[in-house]
């Protein structure tokens, strides 16, 4: 990802399809196997980018070649990929990840065996292309987040025309649905009155902020992550913080999942790191729920199950959790054996996430109100 | 101890009605019920069944009749069950009637020993015993026999005092079978009434038929279940898979290694003989002039003794004595295995699988008695592959249904290490688990168990050690197999590759490209780089032969020679009808051909057609080759092992030479034990040649 600011034109786009059929046709011609590179898609293979501020992928490459069948397949399918992508921007259309999934039926040996085949495979043609899954006319099945609080968009609608939204005014108790592309052909970030942006983990937390009018209260923005977040909630909490120049604000439950979240918002996901400095918001903070929390505050909680131990286990050796912050509330979440949710919190009562707990958990890292 | 020589059961019943008449026979049967099958509601169906199919197999044996048996099971009100059986035996004469379903057949042939099915039961009679006690119903019999022009109907009681049969409601008339219409040329059919439990699962009576047609490959077997409104609750048809009736066994004597100092003083007192020497001769087998005369001298026995004034001393000594002297071993032809080919068959019809390996074992004594061991073992199909395995114990072709855990053959399974051969085998302890079945069959003429109750086999060392080389055996097909499988699917994933995904890589790219197509040759050599070789054996449905083709494709970048051996069921009635190829025979069951040039990128294909064989009797073969460089599905020859298969082959065309009536004095000339070791050399040949299979990987 050069920079975003700069999309590629579509010919840019279909010569860089062009380049991974070139690469196969040329070694085929040389007598030895089709291949394609890729880089290593692995915790074990991501650095800290220092000018970014963000976890890209290192110099591991993995090589694809049509040595076993697996592998084979997976270049037939991408060859199928590109041209189906070709036809696309030729035509003008767009299609949905799991359309292009039944769709391949018709590829013969070429056909998807799961969906999450087509998704992986459509995330290594961004990365070897360099383009973004948005070139590709590709856009994904899941929709984006929930905003509610005192901001206003310009949204572009079917029709073409700019739409002002005002996300505490204009939408219902269900918020503003972030659509899945985000960038500035389509939505422009117009102005704002909040002092943070607080993205929350679970529907049910999300829906007892804004019942209790939180967003107005503490002056903020809520997001409603809806588990990992999507990349266009990704996206636009990038652009907010940037933009607007906001704190970003993560509330989430106390388990292992919970900090792959905030890993993946802060720092990049794993699986997205070729579009780290795209979708990452450096300098995005932890607010709870803290295995610190869990003591202090005396909440319900969970035995930590095996899967969690070993999630625990692997976060340890993950570089983006290699601080001496996370290393310590992981070793003290082991140490206690507990997990914990944010609607725990409803322990003391309906009101005591807003009236005590969070005052005084953002009042810790400076935001009090 | 099944046979009469040694079942208690025997005895005492035999004591019963004979000395002590005055003690019902009711009586005995009721303290005895347990070991006699009908101490539980349940269980005593699945006894009665036994009793009846056992009587009819054993009848249409005898009577040189293939067996087609018809069970049927209709549940009556309350605890009432109505049991019907129906066969196209011989039949029993009137005369015999009271005799067969009246007495407890006890000692009728005292000194004889043979493997029969009957040796582990009650007999009939105990069915119509149990139907009066529980239910006072009678038994109904309809017996022809082929001589007679009209068949007798007759209904019988037991006069439980005097252990004798009553006939009532007596008459001749055609009979005319429900189902088909006609007139029953012969048979039987005995239906009555008695207290039990119709229950399914893996002790049930469905079970127990299953089981029975497996090992009784020539019979037609049906079962029909009917609950109380006449629905039919369950049902099942076993369809004879081979038109062979086992062989007539020969009745032989006792061996003096297996005889106990009552059974000998019996036989003492009952003889004729004025002479030890034609005594010892006469009654038992594997003695010979020179081993009576040794026995005698070592028990400090005059010769001229009567054996009639044998004193109970003088008979210990000689109880001692037959330990000490070098006797012949007892003949082993009165025993009839099942053949492995028909328990591939008789397993085949009852479960439906991928893969099927039996063996059949040499006979072998122990403590003079002589037994033999089958083998089975299949694997996948229809089987689950949750649990442990199915486990199918036989004792002379009868099944055995309870105590598996407590049974030695059970125990011989349990003491494989199976994950050697590709079975899940949690620490090595219990049964293995995964989608197989283990079929043992014990053909003994003194089969021993753990109890009266007939249903485990006791521990014997030498029967687990043969059960064991059994299982061995079989095992070593099923790893082949799993291999074999492996590597096909991994050779066929190749093929794939190259014949299917990369042209069409090579058409997209060009397509895409606006660019000429490759020429792929050079690319598939070097993804590939081996000669790969794929056999498929058929079944020409139109001919009746079965058919065999080798495929070997070079996919490597120079030409290659090699000389291709396949095996191949060869015997007296299987012949190779059809050869594309020429080739020669390399040794009995390998036959070779040689390919001089196979260029690269080229394949070629040998087929052969083979008659004599029925259609699934050709399922598992071997590929072997000669020469330089590897081939992914065939395996490199073994010069040793081959001279080894031509030795034996030898062995065994010297044997065919000798005519039967030779054989037995070359068992009387050369020592018998010797001959025996012979026989087992030549097995071992064959085991060499599978264990190179497994060593050669």
């Amino acid at each position: 990802m050069s920079n975003v600011g700069q999309r590629k034109t579509k010919e840019e786009v279909k010569d860089a399809l062009k380049d991974i059929a070139s690469e196969m046709h040329n070694k085929m011609e040389k007598g030895v196997p089709p291949s394609m590179t890729l880089p290593v898609r692995s915790k074990t293979n991501i650095g800290f980018d220092n000018k970014l501020g963000v976890y890209k992928y290192g110099k591991k490459k993995s090589t694809r070649d049509a040595t076993s069948l697996g592998s084979a397949r997976q270049l037939l399918r991408s060859l199928h990929v590109t041209e189906f992508i070709e036809q696309m921007i030729d035509s003008g259309k767009s299609s949905t990840l799991r359309e292009m999934y039944y769709i391949s039926e018709a590829w013969g040996h070429g056909k998807f065996g799961s969906q999450n085949e087509s998704n992986n495979l459509a995330e290594d043609l961004e990365i070897v292309t360099k383009c973004l899954r948005e070139d590709f006319k590709l856009r994904p099945e899941e929709d984006g987040a929930r905003i509610i609080g005192n901001v206003t968009f310009e949204e572009r609608n079917r029709k073409g025309d700019w739409m002002r939204i005002n996300c505490r005014d204009d939408v219902g108790d269900s918020g503003y649905g972030v659509p899945y592309n985000v960038e500035s052909e389509k939505l422009t970030l117009v102005e704002e009155d909040v002092d943070f942006i607080m993205a929350i983990e679970t529907g049910g937390m999300f829906d007892r902020l804004v019942e209790n009018g939180f967003d107005e209260e503490a002056r903020c923005a809520l997001i409603h992550l809806k588990g990992q977040p999507a990349r266009s909630t990704r996206r636009i909490m990038k652009r907010m913080s940037q933009e607007w120049n906001k704190p970003i604000i993560v509330f989430a439950d106390c388990d292992p999942w919970s900090f792959r979240i905030y890993a993946s918002i802060a720092y990049g996901a794993i699986k997205t790191a070729h579009i780290s400095e795209y979708l990452a918001t450096k300098g995005a903070q932890y607010l709870g729920i803290t295995a610190d929390d869990i003591l202090a505050y005396d909440l319900p909680s969970d035995e930590l199950t095996k899967q969690d131990l070993s999630a625990l286990d692997s976060e340890l050796t993950d570089p983006r959790f290699n601080t001496g912050y996370w290393r310590d509330q992981i070793n003290l979440m082991k140490e206690i054996g507990k997990k914990a949710e944010q609607q725990s919190l409803a322990k003391y009562g309906l009101d005591f996430v807003t009236d005590t707990y969070l005052p005084e958990k953002l009042a810790d890292i400076g935001l009090g109100y | 101890m099944g046979g009469p020589s040694g079942g208690n059961t025997m005895v005492d019943a035999r004591d019963i009605s004979g000395k002590q008449k005055q003690i019902a026979v009711s009586e005995f049967f009721e303290k005895n019920k347990h070991f006699l099958g009908f101490d539980s509601l349940q269980r005593s169906l699945i006894t009665a069944v036994k009793e009846a199919v056992d009587n009819s197999l054993d009848a249409c044996e005898e009577a040189r009749i293939l067996p087609n048996i018809v069970v049927e099971i209709n549940r009556l009100k309350g605890e009432d069950i109505e049991l019907i059986s129906q066969d196209n035996g011989p039949g029993i004469p009137r005369d015999a009637i009271e005799n067969v379903f009246g007495k407890f057949l006890l000692g009728s042939r005292f000194h004889a020993i043979r493997q029969t099915r009957g040796q582990q039961g009650i007999g009939i009679t105990g069915v119509v015993m149990y139907a009066q006690l529980t239910t006072g119903a009678k038994t109904r019999v309809i017996s022809k026999i082929a001589n007679d022009s009209s068949a007798v109907f007759v209904e019988l009681g037991l006069d439980t005092r005097k252990n004798k049969a009553i006939k009532s409601k007596e008459r001749r008339e055609i009979w005319i079978d429900d189902s088909t219409g006609e007139e029953v040329k012969h048979g039987l059919k005995i239906s009555t009434i008695m207290k039990a439990k119709y229950q399914r699962g893996k002790q049930s009576v469905y079970q127990y038929l299953r089981m029975t047609s497996i090992v009784n490959p020539h019979a037609t077997i049906s079962l029909i279940v009917r609950g109380r409104d006449g629905e039919i609750i369950e049902q099942g048809e076993w369809i004879r898979t081979s038109e062979r009736l086992p062989r007539v066994v020969e009745e032989i004597k006792p061996h003096p290694h297996g005889i106990q100092l009552g059974t000998l003083q019996r036989m003492l007192r009952e003889s004729e003989q004025r002479k030890m020497t034609s005594f010892l001769r006469h009654n038992f087998s594997g003695v010979s002039v020179r081993a009576a005369k040794e026995v005698l001298s070592t028990s400090d026995i005059e010769d001229d003794r009567m054996p009639k004034r044998i004193n109970s001393e003088d008979a210990k000594k000689l109880i001692i004595s037959f330990q000490k002297v070098k006797l012949l071993p007892p003949p082993t032809d009165c025993l009839s295995p099942i053949d492995d080919l028909l328990i591939k068959k008789g397993l085949s019809k009852a479960i439906d699988s991928r893969f099927a390996s039996t063996v059949t074992r040499l006979p072998t004594v122990s403590q003079g008695n002589p037994f033999q061991i089958e083998v089975g073992l299949v694997f996948g199909g229809d089987l689950s592959a949750d649990g442990p395995i199915e486990v199918l114990r036989f004792a002379n072709r009868v099944p055995l249904m309870y105590q598996q855990g407590g049974c030695a053959l059970t125990k011989a399974i349990e003491s494989i290490d199976w994950k050697r051969y590709g079975l899940d085998h949690p620490g090595g302890k219990g049964l293995p688990k995964g989608a197989a079945a283990v079929l043992i069959h014990l053909a003994s003429t003194n089969v021993q168990f753990t109890s009266e109750a007939k249903e485990a086999v006791a521990d014997n060392e030498e029967v687990f050690d043969e059960i064991r080389k059994g299982l061995l055996e079989v095992g070593r097909g099923l790893k082949n197999h799993l291999k074999k499988k492996d590597q096909r699917k991994k050779a066929k994933e190749k093929f794939e590759l190259v014949n299917v995904i990369l042209p069409e890589i090579a058409k997209k790219t060009s397509k895409i490209l606006g660019r000429e197509e490759p020429d792929l040759a050079p690319v598939i050599t070097q993804i590939m780089n081996a000669v790969f070789c794929e056999e498929e054996l058929g079944w020409d449905k139109e001919r009746k032969l079965a058919t065999c083709s080798i495929k070997i494709f070079n996919y490597t970048a120079r030409a290659r020679a090699y000389t291709i051996l396949l095996k191949w069921p060869e015997n007296e009635n299987i012949s190779m009808v059809e050869n594309s190829n020429g080739g020669r025979k390399e040794a009995r069951g390998i036959w070779a051909w040689r390919l001089d040039t196979l260029n690269p990128g080229t394949s070629t294909t040998i087929s052969i057609s083979l008659s004599g064989l029925s259609k699934g009797d050709w399922t598992d073969t071997d590929v072997f080759f000669r020469g330089n460089g590897d081939i992914i599905g065939a395996t490199k020859i073994d010069e040793k092992i081959l001279e080894e298969i031509r030795k034996s082959e030898a062995l065994t065309a010297i044997r065919n030479e000798i005519s039967d009536s030779d054989l037995q004095e070359v068992n009387q000339i050369v020592s018998g034990s010797d001959w025996v070791e012979e026989e087992k050399n030549n097995s071992d040949a064959i085991n060499i040649f599978a264990d190179f299979e497994e060593g050669s990987e």
